[in-house]
């Protein structure tokens, strides 16, 4: 994880996976505002794919993925 | 490759004749040069369990596991439901080559690109 990255919220998912940990993702995000910083823990075995395409997918932008961290910038608008 | 096609499988040897078509539709599209996702979900992830589908084969049909063999052999790939799989208490280190245990989003993503999708 770059030092210089900080999170604005934190948000730990345990083993949340599937269409369940991207919704509330989803929410998570809108919530934090544009070009906050989330820091997601999810366990879940789908995540390391899931998350990266979800970024792909919505316009949010993973800084890093190191499984099962996951720092997200929120799309800035 | 010309395009992209899903072929969702949600059956094993619940039955068996839906589990292997879909294969055998899976193989038909790849070997059409198509970018091919066969998508395992509810019973169908016990597919990619290795040595689980050792035993099934449908008359008139190749045996299953040829059939994934070859799938993946020629280039398919074999996306694993997350949920589904963790549900069943399967071994995530038992995978047979070319799975990829995944969730929603890498199934939408794979379909919003534009690719149809065909379910056994």
């Amino acid at each position: 994880m770059d030092p210089s990255v900080q999170a604005d919220d934190v948000w730990d998912a345990g083993d949340m996976g599937c269409g369940e940990l991207v919704f509330l993702l989803a929410q998570r995000t809108r919530a934090l505002g544009p070009g906050k910083v989330l820091e997601l823990v999810a366990t879940d075995l789908g995540a390391p794919h899931d998350i990266p395409a979800w970024c792909r997918l919505t316009g949010n932008a993973l800084l890093t993925a190191n499984p099962p961290h996951y720092f997200i910038r929120s799309k800035e608008s | 490759m010309a395009g992209k096609l899903c072929v969702s499988i949600t059956n094993a040897k619940n039955d068996a004749d839906r589990a292997t078509v879909g294969f055998v539709v899976a193989n038909a599209a790849v070997g059409s040069a198509q970018e091919t996702m066969v998508f395992l979900s509810t019973e169908a992830v016990r597919l990619a369990v290795k040595g689980y589908a050792d035993d099934i084969h449908e008359e008139g049909f190749a045996p299953l596991r040829d059939l994934l063999a070859n799938f993946v052999k020629g280039g398919g790939t074999i996306f694993v439901c997350s949920p589904c799989f963790k549900k069943r208490g399967l071994d995530e280190k038992a995978l047979v080559d070319g799975a990829t245990i995944v969730g929603g989003a890498k199934v939408v993503e794979f379909l919003a690109s534009g690719a149809p999708c065909i379910s056994y």
